[in-house]
Protein backbone atom coordinates (compact mmCIF):
# COMPACT_ATOMS: atom_id res chain seq x y z
CA UNK A 1 0.00 0.00 0.00
CA UNK A 2 2.83 2.07 1.01
CA UNK A 3 4.73 1.96 -2.59
CA UNK A 4 1.21 1.68 -4.22
CA UNK A 5 0.75 5.20 -2.17
CA UNK A 6 4.11 6.71 -3.11
CA UNK A 7 3.62 5.98 -6.87
CA UNK A 8 0.74 7.39 -7.10
CA UNK A 9 1.91 10.53 -5.65
CA UNK A 10 4.79 10.65 -8.03
CA UNK A 11 2.63 10.79 -10.68
CA UNK A 12 0.77 14.03 -9.47
CA UNK A 13 1.73 17.36 -10.71
CA UNK A 14 1.57 19.18 -7.88
CA UNK A 15 4.52 16.91 -6.61
CA UNK A 16 6.82 17.05 -9.55
CA UNK A 17 5.79 20.67 -9.63
CA UNK A 18 7.52 20.68 -5.66
CA UNK A 19 10.17 19.03 -6.96
CA UNK A 20 10.82 21.36 -9.66
CA UNK A 21 10.21 24.34 -7.71
CA UNK A 22 12.88 23.14 -5.21
CA UNK A 23 15.47 22.29 -7.69
CA UNK A 24 14.67 26.13 -8.69
CA UNK A 25 14.89 27.36 -4.72
CA UNK A 26 18.34 25.48 -4.59
CA UNK A 27 20.02 26.70 -8.15
CA UNK A 28 19.07 30.26 -7.12
CA UNK A 29 20.69 29.76 -3.89
CA UNK A 30 23.59 28.22 -5.37
CA UNK A 31 23.54 31.56 -7.72
CA UNK A 32 23.18 34.49 -4.34
CA UNK A 33 25.48 32.40 -2.31
CA UNK A 34 28.37 32.41 -5.10
CA UNK A 35 27.46 36.20 -5.71
CA UNK A 36 27.26 36.80 -2.04
CA UNK A 37 31.01 35.05 -1.70
CA UNK A 38 32.77 36.97 -4.55
CA UNK A 39 31.35 40.07 -3.55
CA UNK A 40 33.08 43.43 -1.79
CA UNK A 41 32.15 45.14 1.41
CA UNK A 42 30.25 48.08 0.13
CA UNK A 43 31.27 51.24 1.79
CA UNK A 44 32.64 54.56 2.03
CA UNK A 45 36.60 52.97 2.56
CA UNK A 46 36.90 53.87 6.16
CA UNK A 47 39.17 52.47 8.39
CA UNK A 48 36.58 51.17 10.71
CA UNK A 49 34.76 49.53 8.27
CA UNK A 50 37.42 48.28 7.07
CA UNK A 51 38.13 46.49 10.62
CA UNK A 52 34.58 45.85 10.83
CA UNK A 53 35.05 43.43 7.49
CA UNK A 54 37.83 41.86 8.84
CA UNK A 55 36.42 40.90 11.86
CA UNK A 56 33.36 39.14 10.03
CA UNK A 57 34.05 35.27 9.68
CA UNK A 58 33.00 32.75 7.00
CA UNK A 59 30.52 31.38 9.24
CA UNK A 60 28.73 34.82 9.89
CA UNK A 61 28.03 34.80 6.22
CA UNK A 62 26.89 30.95 6.36
CA UNK A 63 24.48 32.32 8.94
CA UNK A 64 22.98 34.77 6.67
CA UNK A 65 22.69 32.41 4.12
CA UNK A 66 21.20 29.49 6.49
CA UNK A 67 18.51 31.66 8.23
CA UNK A 68 17.78 33.36 4.97
CA UNK A 69 16.60 30.59 3.24
CA UNK A 70 15.56 28.13 5.60
CA UNK A 71 12.10 29.66 5.83
CA UNK A 72 11.30 29.40 2.54
CA UNK A 73 12.20 26.15 2.33
CA UNK A 74 9.99 25.27 5.19
CA UNK A 75 7.05 26.84 3.83
CA UNK A 76 7.52 25.18 0.32
CA UNK A 77 7.64 21.32 2.31
CA UNK A 78 4.88 22.72 4.23
CA UNK A 79 2.75 23.77 1.29
CA UNK A 80 3.22 20.21 -0.14
CA UNK A 81 2.66 18.17 2.85
CA UNK A 82 -0.45 19.96 3.46
CA UNK A 83 -1.36 19.59 -0.62
CA UNK A 84 -0.57 15.97 -0.54
CA UNK A 85 -1.61 15.11 2.84
CA UNK A 86 -4.94 16.56 2.69
CA UNK A 87 -5.99 14.84 -0.45
CA UNK A 88 -4.27 11.32 -0.32
CA UNK A 89 -7.47 9.53 1.42
CA UNK A 90 -9.97 11.39 0.09
CA UNK A 91 -9.23 10.74 -3.28
CA UNK A 92 -8.83 7.45 -2.79
CA UNK A 93 -12.16 6.99 -0.97
CA UNK A 94 -14.02 9.76 -3.62
CA UNK A 95 -12.78 7.64 -6.39
CA UNK A 96 -13.99 4.07 -5.26
CA UNK A 97 -10.52 2.87 -4.72
CA UNK A 98 -11.02 3.05 -1.05
CA UNK A 99 -13.66 -0.14 -1.15
CA UNK A 100 -11.55 -2.08 -3.28
CA UNK A 101 -8.11 -2.11 -0.89
CA UNK A 102 -10.23 -2.88 2.19
CA UNK A 103 -11.64 -5.53 0.52
CA UNK A 104 -8.35 -7.65 0.02
CA UNK A 105 -7.58 -9.33 3.30
CA UNK A 106 -6.01 -6.49 4.87
CA UNK A 107 -6.95 -4.67 8.17
CA UNK A 108 -8.08 -1.03 8.35
CA UNK A 109 -4.98 -0.36 10.35
CA UNK A 110 -2.92 -1.16 7.64
CA UNK A 111 -4.50 0.58 4.94
CA UNK A 112 -4.89 3.73 6.70
CA UNK A 113 -1.26 3.77 8.14
CA UNK A 114 0.25 2.44 5.28
CA UNK A 115 -1.68 4.81 2.48
CA UNK A 116 -1.04 7.83 4.60
CA UNK A 117 2.38 7.29 5.20
CA UNK A 118 3.74 8.12 1.72
CA UNK A 119 2.92 11.75 2.03
CA UNK A 120 5.40 11.73 5.07
CA UNK A 121 8.13 9.90 3.42
CA UNK A 122 7.82 12.08 0.29
CA UNK A 123 8.21 15.34 2.01
CA UNK A 124 10.82 13.77 4.54
CA UNK A 125 12.79 13.16 1.40
CA UNK A 126 12.29 16.35 -0.50
CA UNK A 127 12.93 18.55 2.86
CA UNK A 128 16.19 16.34 3.65
CA UNK A 129 16.88 17.46 -0.21
CA UNK A 130 16.41 20.95 0.50
CA UNK A 131 17.93 21.09 3.88
CA UNK A 132 20.95 18.89 2.66
CA UNK A 133 20.89 21.52 -0.28
CA UNK A 134 21.36 24.59 1.19
CA UNK A 135 23.83 23.03 4.00
CA UNK A 136 25.86 21.76 1.08
CA UNK A 137 25.89 25.04 -1.03
CA UNK A 138 26.32 27.43 1.83
CA UNK A 139 29.64 25.26 3.04
CA UNK A 140 30.80 24.95 -0.34
CA UNK A 141 31.17 28.83 -0.54
CA UNK A 142 31.83 29.63 3.44
CA UNK A 143 33.07 26.68 5.00
CA UNK A 144 31.32 25.79 8.55
CA UNK A 145 30.55 23.18 10.76
CA UNK A 146 26.83 22.74 11.76
CA UNK A 147 25.99 23.41 15.26
CA UNK A 148 24.15 19.54 14.87
CA UNK A 149 23.32 17.77 12.53
CA UNK A 150 22.19 14.42 14.25
CA UNK A 151 19.48 16.95 15.28
CA UNK A 152 18.12 17.45 11.97
CA UNK A 153 16.75 14.36 10.95
CA UNK A 154 14.67 13.70 14.54
CA UNK A 155 13.50 17.26 14.10
CA UNK A 156 12.64 17.18 10.90
CA UNK A 157 10.48 13.73 11.20
CA UNK A 158 8.93 15.97 14.68
CA UNK A 159 7.96 18.72 12.42
CA UNK A 160 6.78 17.09 9.49
CA UNK A 161 4.71 14.32 11.33
CA UNK A 162 2.88 16.87 13.49
CA UNK A 163 1.46 18.62 10.14
CA UNK A 164 1.29 15.75 8.58
CA UNK A 165 -0.78 14.00 11.36
CA UNK A 166 -3.04 16.99 11.17
CA UNK A 167 -3.81 17.17 7.88
CA UNK A 168 -4.55 13.75 7.40
CA UNK A 169 -7.13 13.67 10.42
CA UNK A 170 -8.37 17.10 9.37
CA UNK A 171 -9.04 15.34 5.66
CA UNK A 172 -11.51 12.99 7.31
CA UNK A 173 -13.24 14.68 9.18
CA UNK A 174 -13.65 17.98 6.67
CA UNK A 175 -13.51 18.74 2.96
CA UNK A 176 -10.17 18.81 1.01
CA UNK A 177 -10.07 22.22 0.67
CA UNK A 178 -11.25 23.17 4.21
CA UNK A 179 -8.49 20.99 5.76
CA UNK A 180 -5.68 22.46 3.69
CA UNK A 181 -7.22 25.98 5.08
CA UNK A 182 -7.02 24.89 8.49
CA UNK A 183 -4.11 22.89 8.36
CA UNK A 184 -2.12 26.55 6.81
CA UNK A 185 -4.09 28.45 9.69
CA UNK A 186 -2.62 25.73 12.40
CA UNK A 187 1.51 25.94 10.86
CA UNK A 188 1.28 29.54 10.08
CA UNK A 189 -0.06 30.19 13.90
CA UNK A 190 2.44 28.06 14.93
CA UNK A 191 5.23 29.54 13.20
CA UNK A 192 4.43 32.93 14.73
CA UNK A 193 3.90 32.23 18.33
CA UNK A 194 7.29 29.38 17.91
CA UNK A 195 9.01 33.04 16.63
CA UNK A 196 7.36 34.60 19.93
CA UNK A 197 8.55 31.92 21.82
CA UNK A 198 12.23 32.42 20.83
CA UNK A 199 12.09 36.69 21.16
CA UNK A 200 10.44 35.82 24.41
CA UNK A 201 13.43 33.71 25.75
CA UNK A 202 15.86 36.59 24.77
CA UNK A 203 14.11 38.85 27.22
CA UNK A 204 12.78 36.67 29.97
CA UNK A 205 9.74 38.56 32.34
CA UNK A 206 8.99 41.36 29.71
CA UNK A 207 6.40 39.80 27.89
CA UNK A 208 2.99 40.47 29.16
CA UNK A 209 1.54 37.03 30.87
CA UNK A 210 -1.10 36.72 28.50
CA UNK A 211 1.42 36.54 25.94
CA UNK A 212 3.58 34.21 27.27
CA UNK A 213 0.50 31.52 27.99
CA UNK A 214 -1.01 31.78 24.57
CA UNK A 215 2.65 31.01 23.16
CA UNK A 216 3.00 28.33 25.72
CA UNK A 217 -0.48 26.76 24.60
CA UNK A 218 0.16 26.98 21.02
CA UNK A 219 3.09 25.11 21.28
CA UNK A 220 1.26 22.51 23.37
CA UNK A 221 -1.63 22.50 21.14
CA UNK A 222 0.41 22.55 17.67
CA UNK A 223 3.88 21.63 18.03
CA UNK A 224 5.02 21.79 14.56
CA UNK A 225 7.42 24.87 15.11
CA UNK A 226 9.17 22.64 17.64
CA UNK A 227 10.65 20.75 14.98
CA UNK A 228 11.88 23.50 12.37
CA UNK A 229 13.43 25.35 14.60
CA UNK A 230 15.21 21.82 15.26
CA UNK A 231 16.62 21.71 12.02
CA UNK A 232 17.06 25.38 11.85
CA UNK A 233 19.32 25.33 14.64
CA UNK A 234 20.87 21.84 13.64
CA UNK A 235 22.29 23.56 10.24
CA UNK A 236 23.47 27.05 11.38
CA UNK A 237 27.29 27.13 12.19
CA UNK A 238 28.67 26.33 15.23
CA UNK A 239 30.79 29.02 15.60
CA UNK A 240 32.13 30.01 18.90
CA UNK A 241 30.96 33.79 18.28
CA UNK A 242 28.13 33.07 16.94
CA UNK A 243 27.35 31.03 20.22
CA UNK A 244 28.61 33.14 22.56
CA UNK A 245 26.32 36.44 21.20
CA UNK A 246 23.33 33.90 21.30
CA UNK A 247 23.98 32.86 24.59
CA UNK A 248 24.44 36.35 25.63
CA UNK A 249 20.75 36.96 24.53
CA UNK A 250 19.69 33.92 26.55
CA UNK A 251 19.11 31.77 23.45
CA UNK A 252 20.61 28.42 23.41
CA UNK A 253 19.90 27.70 19.82
CA UNK A 254 18.66 24.32 20.36
CA UNK A 255 15.20 22.99 21.05
CA UNK A 256 15.23 20.34 24.35
CA UNK A 257 15.02 16.85 22.91
CA UNK A 258 11.63 16.10 25.13
CA UNK A 259 10.12 18.72 23.31
CA UNK A 260 11.01 16.96 19.74
CA UNK A 261 9.68 13.83 21.85
CA UNK A 262 6.70 15.04 22.46
CA UNK A 263 5.90 16.55 19.14
CA UNK A 264 6.22 13.09 17.85
CA UNK A 265 3.77 11.91 20.67
CA UNK A 266 1.72 14.51 19.41
CA UNK A 267 1.72 13.34 15.81
CA UNK A 268 0.79 9.86 17.18
CA UNK A 269 -2.14 11.03 19.05
CA UNK A 270 -3.69 12.81 15.78
CA UNK A 271 -3.05 9.88 13.83
CA UNK A 272 -4.43 7.95 16.37
CA UNK A 273 -7.88 10.01 16.03
CA UNK A 274 -7.70 10.46 12.63
CA UNK A 275 -7.67 6.11 12.55
CA UNK A 276 -10.01 5.77 15.02
CA UNK A 277 -12.38 8.03 12.62
CA UNK A 278 -10.83 5.86 9.22
CA UNK A 279 -12.10 2.89 11.21
CA UNK A 280 -15.82 4.25 12.06
CA UNK A 281 -16.40 5.21 8.11
CA UNK A 282 -18.48 3.26 5.86
CA UNK A 283 -17.92 2.54 2.29
CA UNK B 1 -28.86 -22.58 7.05
CA UNK B 2 -24.89 -24.39 7.31
CA UNK B 3 -22.76 -21.54 9.29
CA UNK B 4 -20.02 -23.44 6.90
CA UNK B 5 -20.86 -22.48 3.95
CA UNK B 6 -19.27 -19.40 1.69
CA UNK B 7 -21.26 -16.88 3.36
CA UNK B 8 -23.68 -16.49 6.39
CA UNK B 9 -25.47 -13.87 6.98
CA UNK B 10 -28.19 -13.90 10.04
CA UNK B 11 -30.89 -11.26 11.48
CA UNK B 12 -28.84 -8.36 10.06
CA UNK B 13 -29.84 -5.09 9.88
CA UNK B 14 -28.07 -1.26 9.16
CA UNK B 15 -29.79 1.95 8.88
CA UNK B 16 -28.63 4.86 7.42
CA UNK B 17 -29.75 8.01 9.73
CA UNK B 18 -33.59 7.59 9.03
CA UNK B 19 -33.51 5.38 6.19
CA UNK B 20 -33.76 1.14 6.77
CA UNK B 21 -31.20 0.10 4.02
CA UNK B 22 -31.23 -4.16 5.64
CA UNK B 23 -33.99 -5.80 7.81
CA UNK B 24 -33.07 -8.59 10.08
CA UNK B 25 -32.21 -10.26 6.85
CA UNK B 26 -31.17 -13.55 6.80
CA UNK B 27 -29.33 -15.88 3.76
CA UNK B 28 -26.65 -18.24 3.28
CA UNK B 29 -24.95 -18.58 0.29
CA UNK B 30 -23.38 -22.38 -0.86
CA UNK B 31 -19.76 -22.87 -2.20
CA UNK B 32 -19.69 -22.97 -5.76
CA UNK B 33 -22.42 -21.34 -6.65
CA UNK B 34 -23.82 -18.95 -8.55
CA UNK B 35 -25.63 -16.64 -6.31
CA UNK B 36 -27.60 -13.54 -7.46
CA UNK B 37 -28.98 -10.36 -5.47
CA UNK B 38 -31.96 -9.57 -7.24
CA UNK B 39 -34.13 -6.13 -6.11
CA UNK B 40 -34.77 -2.88 -7.14
CA UNK B 41 -32.79 0.28 -6.56
CA UNK B 42 -32.01 1.29 -3.34
CA UNK B 43 -33.36 -2.42 -1.72
CA UNK B 44 -30.10 -3.10 0.27
CA UNK B 45 -28.01 -5.28 -2.55
CA UNK B 46 -24.78 -3.20 -2.46
CA UNK B 47 -25.28 -2.46 1.17
CA UNK B 48 -25.19 -6.26 2.07
CA UNK B 49 -22.77 -6.48 -0.54
CA UNK B 50 -20.58 -4.37 1.53
CA UNK B 51 -21.59 -5.43 4.78
CA UNK B 52 -20.18 -8.91 3.45
CA UNK B 53 -16.50 -7.43 2.71
CA UNK B 54 -16.80 -5.31 6.18
CA UNK B 55 -16.55 -2.22 4.24
CA UNK B 56 -19.61 -1.09 6.00
CA UNK B 57 -20.86 -2.23 9.43
CA UNK B 58 -24.05 -4.07 10.16
CA UNK B 59 -26.05 -2.37 13.20
CA UNK B 60 -26.95 -5.65 14.32
CA UNK B 61 -26.98 -9.36 13.17
CA UNK B 62 -23.81 -11.81 12.28
CA UNK B 63 -21.87 -12.39 9.43
CA UNK B 64 -19.38 -14.69 8.34
CA UNK B 65 -17.53 -15.35 5.23
CA UNK B 66 -15.87 -18.64 4.67
CA UNK B 67 -17.04 -19.38 8.24
CA UNK B 68 -15.15 -16.44 9.39
CA UNK B 69 -16.73 -13.31 11.10
CA UNK B 70 -16.30 -10.51 8.52
CA UNK B 71 -14.70 -8.25 11.00
CA UNK B 72 -11.77 -10.50 10.70
CA UNK B 73 -9.76 -9.56 7.40
CA UNK B 74 -8.59 -13.40 7.09
CA UNK B 75 -12.52 -13.58 5.91
CA UNK B 76 -11.45 -12.37 2.77
CA UNK B 77 -8.49 -14.04 1.85
CA UNK B 78 -9.13 -15.42 -2.00
CA UNK B 79 -12.15 -13.06 -2.12
CA UNK B 80 -12.19 -10.45 -4.68
CA UNK B 81 -14.44 -7.47 -5.33
CA UNK B 82 -15.67 -5.09 -8.15
CA UNK B 83 -17.30 -2.20 -6.57
CA UNK B 84 -20.19 -0.73 -9.13
CA UNK B 85 -17.91 2.67 -9.49
CA UNK B 86 -14.27 2.36 -9.07
CA UNK B 87 -11.87 4.58 -11.27
CA UNK B 88 -8.33 3.72 -11.58
CA UNK B 89 -5.55 6.22 -12.38
CA UNK B 90 -5.88 7.12 -15.00
CA UNK B 91 -2.00 7.54 -16.02
CA UNK B 92 -1.72 3.54 -15.16
CA UNK B 93 -1.93 0.71 -17.43
CA UNK B 94 -3.53 -2.79 -16.62
CA UNK B 95 -0.42 -4.02 -15.72
CA UNK B 96 0.92 -1.28 -13.50
CA UNK B 97 -2.53 -2.11 -11.65
CA UNK B 98 -1.57 -5.77 -11.76
CA UNK B 99 1.57 -4.69 -9.98
CA UNK B 100 -0.05 -2.68 -7.07
CA UNK B 101 -2.34 -4.81 -6.78
CA UNK B 102 -0.46 -8.16 -5.93
CA UNK B 103 1.89 -5.87 -3.93
CA UNK B 104 -1.02 -6.20 -1.74
CA UNK B 105 -2.87 -9.75 -2.18
CA UNK B 106 0.03 -11.95 -3.40
CA UNK B 107 -2.25 -14.46 -4.83
CA UNK B 108 -2.02 -14.36 -8.69
CA UNK B 109 0.65 -15.14 -10.96
CA UNK B 110 1.27 -12.46 -13.98
CA UNK B 111 0.51 -15.76 -16.49
CA UNK B 112 -3.06 -16.25 -15.04
CA UNK B 113 -3.88 -12.35 -14.92
CA UNK B 114 -2.97 -13.07 -18.89
CA UNK B 115 -4.94 -15.28 -19.62
CA UNK B 116 -7.52 -13.74 -17.74
CA UNK B 117 -7.22 -10.89 -19.49
CA UNK B 118 -7.04 -13.14 -23.24
CA UNK B 119 -10.38 -14.34 -22.07
CA UNK B 120 -11.84 -10.64 -21.61
CA UNK B 121 -10.15 -9.85 -24.85
CA UNK B 122 -8.23 -7.05 -23.66
CA UNK B 123 -4.94 -8.59 -23.66
CA UNK B 124 -4.54 -5.79 -26.40
CA UNK B 125 -4.87 -3.11 -23.88
CA UNK B 126 -1.94 -4.29 -20.76
CA UNK B 127 0.26 -1.37 -21.61
CA UNK B 128 -2.11 1.29 -22.39
CA UNK B 129 -3.14 3.86 -19.87
CA UNK B 130 -6.17 3.39 -18.27
CA UNK B 131 -7.30 7.71 -19.44
CA UNK B 132 -7.07 6.35 -22.98
CA UNK B 133 -9.44 3.67 -22.64
CA UNK B 134 -13.49 3.76 -23.35
CA UNK B 135 -15.97 2.92 -20.70
CA UNK B 136 -16.25 -0.77 -21.40
CA UNK B 137 -12.73 -1.05 -22.17
CA UNK B 138 -11.72 -0.35 -18.57
CA UNK B 139 -14.74 -2.49 -17.33
CA UNK B 140 -12.96 -5.36 -19.02
CA UNK B 141 -9.97 -4.58 -17.36
CA UNK B 142 -11.33 -4.30 -13.99
CA UNK B 143 -12.73 -7.74 -14.10
CA UNK B 144 -9.75 -9.10 -15.57
CA UNK B 145 -7.93 -7.73 -12.49
CA UNK B 146 -10.46 -8.62 -9.56
CA UNK B 147 -11.12 -12.23 -10.95
CA UNK B 148 -7.54 -13.27 -12.15
CA UNK B 149 -6.47 -16.43 -10.60
CA UNK B 150 -8.27 -18.83 -8.92
CA UNK B 151 -10.83 -17.13 -6.33
CA UNK B 152 -12.53 -18.80 -3.86
CA UNK B 153 -15.65 -15.91 -3.91
CA UNK B 154 -16.22 -13.20 -6.16
CA UNK B 155 -18.18 -10.22 -5.88
CA UNK B 156 -19.73 -8.62 -8.47
CA UNK B 157 -21.56 -5.10 -8.45
CA UNK B 158 -23.34 -4.37 -11.54
CA UNK B 159 -19.98 -5.76 -13.67
CA UNK B 160 -21.53 -5.41 -17.21
CA UNK B 161 -22.16 -2.01 -16.66
CA UNK B 162 -20.95 -0.13 -19.76
CA UNK B 163 -20.20 -3.25 -21.57
CA UNK B 164 -21.87 -3.69 -24.97
CA UNK B 165 -23.42 -6.95 -26.23
CA UNK B 166 -20.06 -8.46 -27.01
CA UNK B 167 -18.92 -7.75 -23.50
CA UNK B 168 -21.92 -8.68 -21.89
CA UNK B 169 -21.56 -12.37 -23.78
CA UNK B 170 -17.82 -11.96 -22.45
CA UNK B 171 -19.24 -11.44 -18.62
CA UNK B 172 -21.26 -14.25 -18.34
CA UNK B 173 -18.87 -16.90 -20.21
CA UNK B 174 -16.65 -15.75 -16.90
CA UNK B 175 -19.28 -16.10 -14.50
CA UNK B 176 -20.03 -19.80 -16.05
CA UNK B 177 -16.01 -20.21 -16.09
CA UNK B 178 -15.69 -19.01 -12.45
CA UNK B 179 -18.78 -20.86 -11.47
CA UNK B 180 -17.23 -24.92 -12.76
CA UNK B 181 -13.84 -24.11 -12.21
CA UNK B 182 -15.22 -24.04 -7.76
CA UNK B 183 -15.53 -19.91 -7.33
CA UNK B 184 -18.36 -18.78 -6.15
CA UNK B 185 -19.81 -15.77 -7.58
CA UNK B 186 -22.61 -13.23 -5.66
CA UNK B 187 -23.87 -11.24 -8.27
CA UNK B 188 -25.39 -7.75 -8.23
CA UNK B 189 -27.15 -7.19 -11.41
CA UNK B 190 -30.29 -5.43 -13.05
CA UNK B 191 -29.87 -7.03 -16.14
CA UNK B 192 -32.24 -10.67 -15.73
CA UNK B 193 -31.42 -12.26 -18.86
CA UNK B 194 -27.78 -12.23 -17.96
CA UNK B 195 -29.11 -13.11 -14.08
CA UNK B 196 -31.18 -15.90 -15.85
CA UNK B 197 -28.39 -17.58 -18.04
CA UNK B 198 -25.23 -17.77 -15.33
CA UNK B 199 -26.86 -18.27 -11.70
CA UNK B 200 -28.20 -20.88 -10.48
CA UNK B 201 -29.76 -19.33 -6.97
CA UNK B 202 -30.90 -15.87 -6.25
CA UNK B 203 -32.45 -13.80 -3.25
CA UNK B 204 -35.06 -11.59 -3.71
CA UNK B 205 -34.77 -8.14 -1.45
CA UNK B 206 -37.41 -5.61 -1.22
CA UNK B 207 -36.97 -2.63 1.89
CA UNK B 208 -33.83 -4.21 2.90
CA UNK B 209 -35.66 -7.88 3.84
CA UNK B 210 -35.46 -10.71 2.21
CA UNK B 211 -37.91 -11.63 -0.08
CA UNK B 212 -37.69 -14.50 -1.44
CA UNK B 213 -35.05 -16.75 -1.90
CA UNK B 214 -33.98 -20.28 -3.94
CA UNK B 215 -32.71 -22.00 -7.19
CA UNK B 216 -34.31 -20.23 -10.39
CA UNK B 217 -35.76 -23.25 -11.47
CA UNK B 218 -37.47 -24.04 -8.28
CA UNK B 219 -39.08 -20.28 -8.38
CA UNK B 220 -40.32 -20.34 -11.61
CA UNK B 221 -43.65 -21.42 -12.23
CA UNK B 222 -45.39 -22.78 -15.15
CA UNK B 223 -47.41 -20.03 -16.75
CA UNK B 224 -50.40 -22.16 -18.22
CA UNK B 225 -49.48 -21.93 -21.80
CA UNK B 226 -47.59 -24.30 -24.24
CA UNK B 227 -45.59 -23.09 -26.69
CA UNK B 228 -45.96 -24.87 -30.16
CA UNK B 229 -43.38 -24.13 -32.46
CA UNK B 230 -44.66 -24.22 -36.24
CA UNK B 231 -45.04 -23.24 -39.70
CA UNK B 232 -48.52 -22.88 -39.95
CA UNK B 233 -50.26 -21.41 -36.54
CA UNK B 234 -53.30 -20.25 -38.37
CA UNK B 235 -53.68 -24.19 -39.31
CA UNK B 236 -52.51 -25.67 -36.08
CA UNK B 237 -54.55 -23.04 -34.09
CA UNK B 238 -57.75 -23.92 -35.94
CA UNK B 239 -57.04 -27.40 -35.64
CA UNK B 240 -56.71 -27.61 -31.66
CA UNK B 241 -59.48 -25.42 -31.27
CA UNK B 242 -61.57 -28.36 -32.36
CA UNK B 243 -59.91 -30.32 -30.05
CA UNK B 244 -61.06 -28.16 -27.52
CA UNK B 245 -57.93 -25.70 -27.07
CA UNK B 246 -58.16 -22.32 -26.54
CA UNK B 247 -54.63 -20.79 -28.66
CA UNK B 248 -53.23 -18.02 -29.29
CA UNK B 249 -50.35 -16.36 -31.46
CA UNK B 250 -47.68 -14.22 -30.22
CA UNK B 251 -44.34 -13.50 -31.44
CA UNK B 252 -42.82 -16.86 -30.23
CA UNK B 253 -45.41 -18.81 -32.15
CA UNK B 254 -48.51 -20.48 -30.76
CA UNK B 255 -49.56 -20.33 -27.11
CA UNK B 256 -52.25 -23.27 -26.36
CA UNK B 257 -53.63 -22.73 -22.85
CA UNK B 258 -53.28 -25.49 -20.48
CA UNK B 259 -53.58 -25.80 -16.73
CA UNK B 260 -50.99 -27.63 -14.75
CA UNK B 261 -53.57 -29.95 -13.76
CA UNK B 262 -54.36 -30.84 -17.67
CA UNK B 263 -52.42 -33.56 -19.02
CA UNK B 264 -49.68 -32.24 -21.17
CA UNK B 265 -48.65 -36.15 -22.96
CA UNK B 266 -52.80 -35.26 -24.35
CA UNK B 267 -52.17 -32.09 -25.49
CA UNK B 268 -49.12 -33.51 -27.42
CA UNK B 269 -51.40 -36.53 -28.97
CA UNK B 270 -53.69 -33.71 -29.71
CA UNK B 271 -51.08 -31.94 -31.97
CA UNK B 272 -49.64 -35.20 -33.66
CA UNK B 273 -53.49 -35.76 -34.55
CA UNK B 274 -53.75 -32.32 -36.71
CA UNK B 275 -50.92 -33.60 -39.00
CA UNK B 276 -49.44 -30.26 -39.55
CA UNK B 277 -45.89 -30.37 -39.29
CA UNK B 278 -44.35 -29.03 -36.01
CA UNK B 279 -40.50 -28.34 -34.35
CA UNK B 280 -41.31 -28.20 -30.73
CA UNK B 281 -44.08 -28.46 -28.24
CA UNK B 282 -42.48 -26.91 -24.62
CA UNK B 283 -44.87 -26.06 -21.76
CA UNK B 284 -43.63 -22.44 -20.96
CA UNK B 285 -42.39 -21.11 -18.04
CA UNK B 286 -42.02 -18.17 -16.48
CA UNK B 287 -38.91 -16.15 -17.31
CA UNK B 288 -36.55 -14.61 -14.58
CA UNK B 289 -38.67 -11.01 -15.05
CA UNK B 290 -41.92 -12.76 -14.88
CA UNK B 291 -40.34 -13.95 -11.79
CA UNK B 292 -39.40 -10.57 -10.65
CA UNK B 293 -42.40 -8.71 -11.30
CA UNK B 294 -44.50 -11.71 -9.42
CA UNK B 295 -42.30 -11.80 -6.17
CA UNK B 296 -41.88 -7.61 -6.19
CA UNK B 297 -45.02 -6.94 -6.97
CA UNK B 298 -45.84 -3.29 -7.72
CA UNK B 299 -43.16 -2.29 -5.08
CA UNK B 300 -40.09 -3.05 -7.43
CA UNK B 301 -42.36 -0.64 -10.01
CA UNK B 302 -43.40 2.17 -7.33
CA UNK B 303 -39.44 2.55 -6.13
CA UNK B 304 -38.11 3.64 -9.67
CA UNK B 305 -41.37 5.11 -10.84
CA UNK B 306 -41.23 2.63 -13.58
CA UNK B 307 -37.77 2.59 -13.85
CA UNK B 308 -37.79 -1.12 -12.69
CA UNK B 309 -39.24 -2.32 -15.77
CA UNK B 310 -37.06 -0.88 -18.15
CA UNK B 311 -33.98 -2.21 -16.82
CA UNK B 312 -35.23 -5.10 -15.77
CA UNK B 313 -35.86 -6.31 -19.37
Amino acid sequence: MFLNGLEQLLRRKIVLTAVAATLVFLGLFWWGVSAAAGAEIPGNGGEEEFQAAKMLKPADAALAAVITSAPLAATLITALMIVIGSTMLPEEIDEGRMPFWLSLPQSRLKVYSLTSLAPLALSFVLALLIFGGILAITRSYFMFTPRNLLLVPVSMLSWLAVVWSAVILLSLLVRKVAAMLIAFFLTAVSSLFGGLHEIMRMFPGEAPPLLESITRAVILLFPADRGYRGVLYGIIPSDAAITENLAFFGVTAGVPALQLAYALFWSLVLLALGYWRFRRMDF
Amino acid sequence: MEKNGILWVREVSKSYRRVRALDSLTLSVERGSAFSLLGPNGAGKTTLMKILLGLVSSDSGEVLMQGIPVSSPASRTGVRYLPENITFPQWASPLVLFRQMERVRREVSMDQFLVRCAELECSELLRRPVGRMSRGQRQRVALSLVTCGDPVLVLLDEPSSGLDPGGRILVRNLIGNLSRMGSTVLLNSHLLGDVERVCHTAAFISRGRLVAMGDLDSLSRHTGLVMVETGEPERMSAALFESGYSCRQDQRGLAVELDESADFGTMVRAVLDTGIGFTGVNRKRESLEDVFLRIMGDEAMEKDGGKGKRECS
